[in-house]
């Protein structure tokens, strides 16, 4: 799982978040957040990247992401003494760039699209013969990320619902995966943005749908979904609590305030699905007693936040 | 757990007002209302210390800082005549929250006397906790004359912000215990300094479980009365403090002065600038929402001052509350 001589210095640290009516603990991946600068993309990266024979590994890794797995690949490889090659959109946060600087990444730009990301990392796969490490649609990856809901079932065996930010589906897929394998009556809850809600439109389609643009704060949750995580999140997760952007800003000025937590926006969508009327609605609330709220990253430029919290 | 005998007298030539035992009484009767914070660290601030520093959350803990486990072992400690007139204090601010929090678990009511300058949110959290809010003028014995007055008129027990027994002794010497139970091998630990209630809890609790620990203090340039009462070997106070940093504005009291004075090996001053590099080095790498109060550690463990004194050499692993 996490490779030797990286050191976690402290699990995943559970907050009973008071000031709620309802119970809702907060699982802050704090282990990550220490890590790797703040998220829980370590956990599938070094999984994909320790899992490569030494053949495969000799010629490096690359990828394609927004922010936090271009990271946590670029961490991972260096931990693993082999180059990482780092295809990343002009419109990806800069702390999530510095963070590839940080760890050696080798950053090569692209344009924003999903096209322009897939096909200029598959040039640079062509070039160096790098595997590629996908963010989300690989089984190792899922596997990685599925990690996080071992841990956090391990310290509060008694959830009955948890609530997983959504983007390309890697993170929900492990979780979804775990949690009924583990005890099959947790409910499994996506939380997505308004201005990105393809998986919302997925599930009510039947098959994967992907948007022609996104439009969110949420700069992590702009993904689709692939065919490996399709699958799981159309029958493993049962439902998609689709949140807009205000709700987000709202919920990272509460972990903020009430947790003391630096979270980005995809980090704090849980919790802003969490308080949304759609969720307190929906008969899953009724039957909810216990939910565990992943807190998935927390890079976010100052300045961005200040800019959302003054509005 | 015994009622307390609340004179409040340090005897001199006594010792110290509280002891490592006291400290893990303490640590028994809180248990039940305080948060167990986590240890943090980071390789890219322990490269730019050039030390592994080990930041013990108290930001995470219950009514946000580590004034909840002296409040609690206060109140707690009542017995059932005692605490019925209620509790009452002064404060600007994170020890209000706690006493209110504090008072409202254990059922009893609290007045809580706040200078003009406290923080909006530190307020905030008084109200939220069911405290009475009475307001004082921002000086020292405006505080301290309001509470009395309070105290006349209810009968309310006063839980003193730092100078007293049971707060030092009990909770906050508590962070100690945990912080060396997490991280055993702690060479050094950093406290924020303001009244001295934490420092002498951490200081007691340190020495009393490894005398070799060093204990330094971190305090404002804007509020440097205990580097002054250190250098001059008796309290001083400043006629006025001038600091970001609004928690540590108090200057010692009769019970926290012998320990500063004596196991405390030396205090760090920084100025405010460094205080705000550091809560944005918590917020972008921690990612830990800090108080300026809540980041001086750093700030200090940063420090040319740190850096260049022999402390710093023989450092390996330091703590920061």
């Amino acid at each position: 799982m996490l490779p030797e001589g990286v050191r976690v210095t402290a699990s995943c640290a559970i907050y009973l978040f008071d000031a709620l009516q309802y119970m809702v603990l907060i699982v802050v991946d704090i282990c990550c957040i220490v890590l790797c600068r703040g998220a829980f993309k370590i956990r599938g990266a070094s999984n994909s990247i320790f899992a490569l024979d030494d053949i495969q590994a000799a010629k490096g890794v690359v990828t394609h992401s927004s922010g936090n797995h271009a990271a946590a690949v670029a961490l991972a490889a260096k931990l693993r003494g082999i180059p990482a090659y780092i295809v990343i959109p002009e419109n990806a946060p800069a702390c999530k760039v510095e963070n590839v600087n940080r760890y050696g990444g080798q950053v090569i730009w692209s344009d924003v699209t999903m096209e322009s990301r897939e096909s200029t990392a598959k040039k640079v796969q062509e070039e160096t013969g790098a595997i590629l490490i996908h963010p989300f649609n690989d089984k190792y990856t899922i596997s990685g990320q599925g990690t996080v809901c071992l841990e956090l079932l391990e310290q509060v065996p008694e959830i009955d619902t948890i609530i997983v930010p959504i983007s390309g589906g890697g993170l929900i897929s492990g979780v979804a995966l775990a949690a009924k394998g583990i005890n099959p009556s947790i409910r499994v809850l996506a939380a997505e943005p308004k201005g990105a809600d393809d998986s919302a439109q997925s599930k009510a389609a039947g098959r994967i749908i992907k948007l022609p643009a996104t439009n969110t704060i949420a700069d992590g949750l702009r993904a689709f979904l692939g065919d490996l995580t399709w699958p799981v999140v159309r029958d493993l997760v049962d439902d998609v609590i689709v949140v807009d952007d205000n709700a987000i800003v709202d919920a990272m000025k509460m972990c903020y305030e009430t947790l003391k937590v630096a979270v980005e926006p995809s980090g704090a969508i849980g919790l802003a699905a969490a308080l949304s009327d759609e969720f307190k609605e929906s008969s899953v609330w009724h039957e909810s007693s216990k939910i565990g709220i992943i807190v998935s990253g927390g890079n976010v430029d100052l300045r961005v936040l200040w800019e959302s919290l003054c509005k």
